[in-house]
């Protein structure tokens, strides 16, 4: 029995000597791009944050898509018109919350802040003494963790430690006291990214990271770079990853790849605001004020393309549907959209030819193309009115 | 019976030797010498051919054949052990004089003598044993297997036989009930027939059964699965995959509660239910069956509360209310499933109708809350939940440890 103890013991130790190499591992590979200065003020300034949000879209199918949960019924009820218009306004308005985005602040320094050196208290103990505030009610960023080292000194708790305090006492939900291994093992972040997770990888490292840590600034700006070599920006498209993405993009003046993206999609107006961005983030002089600002009069907010999505049900049951809407409907364009894909396509021409642009060949052929496309698209337009007879305007 | 036959045939031979006893005494004049007298034995096993022994042994008679006894009794075959057998030859080769052999060749006297052995005799023996035909039982796959044994409720019979130069594309047969049924006739007594209950569908909401009855199981089954091709029945099913709403059917003393279950749920019910929905193509479905299960009831009542399901468009124009559908694997996300028309003006309801009402007709099935046990609200029990409370993560965090185990 006393053997069987001691082996117990001797298990134990060796979890603690585990869970103390865990926590400080790090992937080897550090990012190429890094934010040198603050990033802060320029991420939640309302005029980026603004563009962010337009650039991201709001995908009612992809923000609401089916996930695996234990309770996968459904609920029927009986609704009249004015409450399921109210419903549909409460879904936008939680769409709108669920792709909040996570800000991008700067790598927070650690800084020794001594409140008392007690000499007398040296070698008092064999271990540091941490007392950590665990008033109910108080956020996570305000309880204050203090150390009480061997050598006597009382000084606030380091970032590390704070973090892990918080987490024993008040556990956030998916949160691990070590660094999951996907984030410690190279070979599994590689698969990961190699296998085109990239929303997997940044939810779980949202959960496992606070923004200021250095862990998370590095293997964000790993999966950002992975992205734009492998150009599959439409899987981060209407998920609140999608605005410090091209945040990131603006910063480190690589647009050129998810321009491309954009502009054969078919998304000029979120073209046209990621090039206001990076002119906005670098301080070059070009006027694209009175581009957004008309482009804004021509194009709804995403929030309002989803509300007015959702409201078309109503729409949909009326027979008495106009030919307006079904030319609208057999294009997909309206003369709005016309008048706003060409200012658009001027902007976009006019930073090709500039000196920002880093991929002008690629760009060009992608504009022509779009352009040509858009000609069609027009005449067909037009001859359809003409045909139905609806007055020209 | 046998025990009679024996006892009676016993008698009999036994009542035969004290005959030719008497005999043989009175025929004679001289007085009686001990000396001794020859008696031949005698019962049923020299007495009938062997076809007779072995078919009491292999068959069923008459009246226990008409009582339905015996079955496979028909497939069983006797083996002549015999065969490859004859008196003279043997294992030791040896030469018999007047007995396989001749006696005389030429002038001269032939004498026993010892030949080589036979040393392939037995094998030879033992594979024409084995060349007969033998009797084995058809291994049947469990997937393929009925409700119960080798019974055929449950079991499929394939599709229906074409018709003309139209063939039933992808149905599927399934038997639901198989059983005999007597008729009293003044000529010819007991008559037996077989009753057989089939469903058939293509597993896309096409689907139709019939009942049938022949004097022989497999006409039987012929006859039931060719007109239940003929009564075939279109039924909607929501995506594909389950009932529109919740509902209440019966026929007869059979009651049958059905319930809409969500994606991945499965057949939760009755087996008879569990076949149709099968041929249907329903996957996700919970039934209760309150009353009677008598299958052909069963069968009836499910059918009928299929074809009189409500689509969510006549729900709506019904009650002129918006239908709408809040799914949790979307995040609570509103699909809106039947609108009234447009002509009619949409009032504010004044008394809030719940769908659960309307679908089940005032025939809400009371969902019984749990009890709890009978210390649960003690002293005891609180002071034992507040010493255990700091204990409540334990368990997760030592599965932790175990899972997260690595290097």
């Amino acid at each position: 029995m006393h053997l069987l103890r001691s082996l117990r013991q001797l298990n134990g130790l060796q979890g603690v000597r585990q869970a103390i190499r865990q926590v400080s591992s790090a992937p080897t590979k550090p990012a190429a791009l890094q934010y040198e200065r603050d990033p802060q003020p320029l991420f939640t300034d309302a005029e980026t944050q603004r563009l962010l949000q337009s650039m991201t879209q709001l995908n009612l199918d992809k923000v609401y898509r089916k996930r695996t949960v234990p309770d996968n019924s459904s609920e029927t009820k009986f609704m009249s018109n004015e409450q399921l218009d109210n419903e549909f306004q409460n879904l936008v308005v939680r769409a709108q919350q669920i792709l909040q985005m996570p800000p991008i602040v700067q790598i927070k320094k650690d800084v020794e802040r001594v409140i008392a050196k007690d000499t007398a208290l040296k070698d008092f103990a064999n271990s540091k003494f941490v007392f950590t505030d665990i008033t109910f009610g108080r956020r996570q960023s305000e309880r204050k963790v203090i150390v009480r080292d061997m050598d006597g000194t009382l000084a606030y708790a380091t970032l590390d430690t704070t973090k892990r305090m918080n987490q024993l006492y008040f556990p956030l939900e998916g949160r691990q006291s070590y660094t999951p291994r996907m984030f410690a093992l190279e070979e599994l972040l590689a698969k990961c990214l190699a296998e085109h997770k990239y929303e997997f990888i940044l939810d779980r490292l949202l959960v496992q990271y606070e923004p200021h840590e250095p862990e998370f600034h590095n293997i964000s700006a790993r999966v950002f770079e992975h992205l734009n070599e492998s150009k599959e920006f439409d899987l981060l498209r209407s998920t609140r990853h999608f605005g410090p993405m091209a945040f990131f993009y603006a910063w480190h003046r690589c647009i050129d790849d998810l321009l491309y993206d954009m502009i054969r999609r078919d998304y000029l107006h979120n073209a046209v605001e990621l090039i206001a961005l990076s002119y906005k983030l670098h301080n070059i002089p070009v006027e694209y004020q009175a581009t957004l600002t008309e482009l804004g009069k021509l194009h709804a907010t995403p929030a309002e393309s989803a509300l007015a999505e959702l409201r078309s049900v109503f729409r949909r049951h009326d027979n008495k549907q106009n030919i307006e809407q079904e030319i609208h409907t057999a294009i997909g364009k309206t003369e709005h959209d016309f008048a706003a894909d060409e200012i658009s396509l001027k902007f976009i021409e006019q930073y090709i030819a500039s000196e920002h642009a880093l991929k002008k060949v690629q760009l060009e052929l992608a504009v022509q193309t779009l352009k040509e496309v858009n000609r069609e698209k027009l005449m067909l337009f037009q001859g359809l009115k003409k045909a139905h007879g609806v007055q020209a305007s | 019976m046998s025990q009679t036959l024996i006892r009676r045939l016993f008698n009999q031979a036994c009542s035969r030797n004290i005959f030719i006893l008497n005999q043989s005494l009175l025929s004679s004049h001289e007085p009686i010498l001990p000396g001794y007298i020859g008696l031949r034995n005698t019962s049923f096993f020299n007495k009938l051919p062997a076809e007779d022994i072995w078919r009491g042994v292999t068959a069923v008679s008459n009246a226990g054949k008409k009582r339905g006894r015996g079955k496979g009794s028909g497939k069983k075959v006797a083996k002549d052990l015999n065969k490859g057998q004859s008196i003279g030859f043997g294992k030791c080769g040896r030469i018999w004089p007047g007995l396989n052999s001749p006696l005389i060749r030429g002038n001269e006297l032939i004498n026993q003598q010892k030949l080589n052995e036979n040393l392939d005799r037995e094998n030879g023996i033992l594979k024409l044993r084995d060349s007969m035909g033998s009797f084995k039982l058809m291994k049947l796959n469990p997937i393929d297997r009925g409700w119960s044994g080798s019974k055929m409720p449950g079991r499929s019979i394939g599709p229906p036989d074409p018709v003309g130069d139209e063939e039933f594309v992808s149905f599927d047969t399934r038997v639901l009930e198989n059983k005999i049924v007597f008729i009293m006739k003044g000529n010819m007594g007991r008559k037996r027939r077989y009753s057989v209950l089939s469903v058939t569908g293509n597993g896309n909401g096409l689907a139709g059964f019939a009942t049938a009855k022949a004097p022989e199981v497999r006409t039987a089954l012929r006859k039931s699965k060719n007109r239940a091709g003929q009564k075939l029945i279109n039924i909607s099913l929501c995506e594909n995959r389950t009932i529109f709403h919740d509902f209440r059917t019966d026929f007869g003393k059979t009651k049958i509660f059905c319930f809409q279950k969500p994606d991945g749920y499965g057949l939760v019910c009755h087996r008879a239910i569990q076949t149709i929905c099968k041929v249907i193509g329903i996957k996700d479905l919970y039934a209760k069956i309150e009353g009677s299960t008598n299958i052909q009831n069963i069968a009836k009542a499910f059918f009928i509360g299929l074809m009189t399901q409500r689509s969510y468009q006549y729900i709506a124009n019904e009650t002129n209310s918006n239908i709408v559908q809040l799914q949790k694997t979307r995040n609570r996300f509103i699909d809106v499933k039947g609108m009234p028309f447009p002509n009619s003006t949409l009032t504010q309801n004044t008394q809030e109708i719940d769908y659960m009402h309307f679908t089940l007709g005032n025939q809400i099935v009371l969902q019984r809350k749990g009890t709890v046990p009978f210390y649960v609200y003690s002293k005891g029990h609180d002071l034992h939940q507040f010493k255990k409370e700091r204990f409540r993560n334990q368990v997760n965090v030592r599965l932790h440890k175990l899972v997260n185990a690595y290097d």
